[in-house]
């Protein structure tokens, strides 16, 4: 029995409950499905479970209208009814699957969006909205047209979020924090496939699929979990990496985005940030055997969005107070730094213009900010986006876009700087093009706009 | 030997151990499974949790708590807090018996 039957089964078979017992628990079973990964053993507990409701005096509200019987009578007259009864809910269960979405998680629109990601032909994108774990949302929208985003569905997920590169599976953060998988083949009907529990600790901040979306890493706060998903209902634990643990000096590391766990375009390489000024190189040719090839240090800062090169031979971070470090990766055992630009947060502006905020915020409000970074396609230029948000209650932010020339051997030149009000926050490069998305910090909304002069 | 938990028939074993994962604080139904599942190794399936978890609250031994309606969390009450004693006690007595009786064996 497939999975997907099995859960169809199961939501069948809720309805067959009594009447007054659905009205009371339908709703928490049908969230607990939701979330449980259905089988034989599930859709056989759920009809022993209906069975023996309406088996019990004080949901066989009929008795008192009917002959009286002895236990077992009623026993054989219930399997006699509830076993038919069943069959033919199984039989229609084609006709009655528009009813079965009643079941599907509703969660809100609110919430400020944490992470995007785009599928590699730009047509679909995934954004999750923050919260609490119950109720973080993950939204898949249509993106074909920039200038109308479609919105096909949302599901219970939230940060981290990503989605394959073929647009056919999203990963998100299940309940209790670890990786999920999601069949998203269906856009408009998203289905869960896998929960990822298998050698994994610690907060999940990141997510990455390799370029043939064969492999999902996962980064928690100590390590980073590799597994193969070919089969995304059938998921497999590769290995688990132990790298320095990240320290962020944020509550909980979830605020850190998710370009911080990166592959290299030929999916031969991941980095990941780490420590409190790192990122750790790994080599994953062989996934199920990866190897540390180097620990790059950065700028006494940790790095919250990492890049390759198309040509997989630099790496780019850039720093949470805002200073770019390019690794050139000339061995695998010896990464070179070539180029440091620091300060770059204090030339970013606010939504006046201006080098401060607009009205006095608390401590700490001065470094503020979310980052984005991206090679050109050619790879000779490198952008790196800084959201300056007003303190609250302002929704008014300024997007802020730092452009250098790249050379070869990973020099960086002729910056040009190009400013844009928005509210919204948390920027977004889709790889390989000049389209950002910002996430909303109200609405759970995306806003997609194109980078000017870049594209035709 | 079951004493209070006889007349819950094939779920007295599972309201044993939704009362153990209730004791350390109010949870809702999948985290109940999840968390039965980590301690006892028990994986417990929708149907059986609330099949147990109606008659755990019909008999008063579970209270809801607000939260929704989809993840309506519960907390063991005093009653439920006594009853899993009881039971606890019974099944370290045989214990006890059972591992006397297979050392001496």
């Amino acid at each position: 029995m497939t999975p997907a039957l099995a859960d169809r089964l199961c939501r069948v078979l809720v309805g067959c409950y009594p009447s007054r017992w659905k009205r009371r628990y339908a709703e928490e079973l049908l969230d607990v499905l939701d979330q449980h990964r259905a089988g034989r053993r599930t859709v056989l507990s759920l009809a022993v479970g209906a069975l023996s409701t309406h088996l019990d005096p004080d949901y066989r509200m009929e008795i008192h209208l009917m002959p009286r019987l002895s236990r077992d009578a009623w026993m054989g007259v219930g399997i006699a009814v509830t076993v038919p009864a069943c069959v033919l809910a199984i039989v229609v269960v084609p006709q009655i699957f528009k009813n079965i979405s009643e079941s599907h998680w509703h969660p809100s629109n609110g919430g400020a969006v944490g992470t995007i990601a785009f599928s590699r032909d730009q047509r679909i994108l995934v954004s999750a909205a923050g919260g609490p774990p119950w109720s973080a949302t993950s939204t898949l929208w249509n993106v074909t047209d920039q200038a109308r985003p479609r919105r096909l569905s949302e599901f219970e997920g939230g940060n981290p979020t990503t989605i394959s590169p073929d647009g056919r599976t999203a990963a998100t953060s299940a309940f209790g924090g670890q990786p999920a998988l999601w069949n998203v083949t269906r856009p408009r009907h998203p289905a869960r496939e896998a929960v990822l529990s298998a050698g994994f600790s610690g907060g999940l901040w990141g997510e990455a699929f390799s370029p043939d979306g064969r492999v999902l890493a996962a980064a928690s706060t100590s390590e980073v979990v590799l597994w193969n998903v070919a089969n995304p209902a059938r998921p497999r634990l590769l290995h688990t990496l132990a790298a320095a643990p990240l320290q962020t000096g944020n509550p909980g590391n979830f605020d850190v985005g998710d370009g911080d766990l990166v592959f290299s375009p030929n999916g031969h390489l991941l980095a990941s940030a780490s420590g409190g000024d790192q990122v750790t190189l790994w080599n994953v040719t062989r996934p199920a055997q990866p190897t540390r090839i180097a620990t790059l240090t950065g700028p006494r800062d940790y790095f919250t969005a990492l890049a390759f090169s198309p040509g997989d031979n630099l790496l780019a971070g850039v720093t949470y107070h805002g200073s770019v470090r390019v690794f050139r990766l000339t061995g695998p055992a010896a990464p070179l730094t070539v180029s440091t630009r620091r300060g770059i947060l204090a030339r970013a502006r606010f939504s006046g213009g201006q080098r401060s905020p607009s009205s006095p915020c608390g401590p700490g409000c001065d470094v503020t900010a979310s980052y984005a970074l991206e090679f050109t396609p050619d790879g000779h230029a490198l952008t790196v986006m800084i959201n300056r948000p007003e303190p609250y209650p302002s929704t008014s932010d300024r997007d802020t876009v730092f452009t250098w020339q790249v050379a070869s051997s990973g020099a960086l030149s002729d910056l040009t700087t190009f400013f844009r009000n928005v509210s919204d926050v948390q920027p977004t490069l889709a790889p390989g093009d000049r389209i950002v998305a910002d996430g909303s910090m109200l609405n759970g909304g995306v806003h997609l706009w194109t980078l000017p002069g870049l594209r035709p | 030997m079951h004493g209070k938990f006889d007349d819950l028939g094939r779920f007295a074993d599972p309201s044993v151990l939704i009362l153990t994962s209730l004791s350390d604080g109010p949870k809702h139904g999948y985290a109940i499974m999840t968390d039965v599942s980590g301690f006892s190794g028990v994986a417990m399936e929708p149907g059986t949790l609330y099949g147990a978890l109606s008659r755990l609250e019909r008999r008063g031994w579970i209270r809801p708590l607000d939260g929704g309606e989809r993840r309506r969390p519960y907390e063991i009450t005093a009653a439920g807090q006594e009853v899993l004693a009881e039971q606890l006690r019974s099944m370290q007595q045989i214990v006890r018996t059972g591992r006397q009786r297979t050392a001496t064996a």
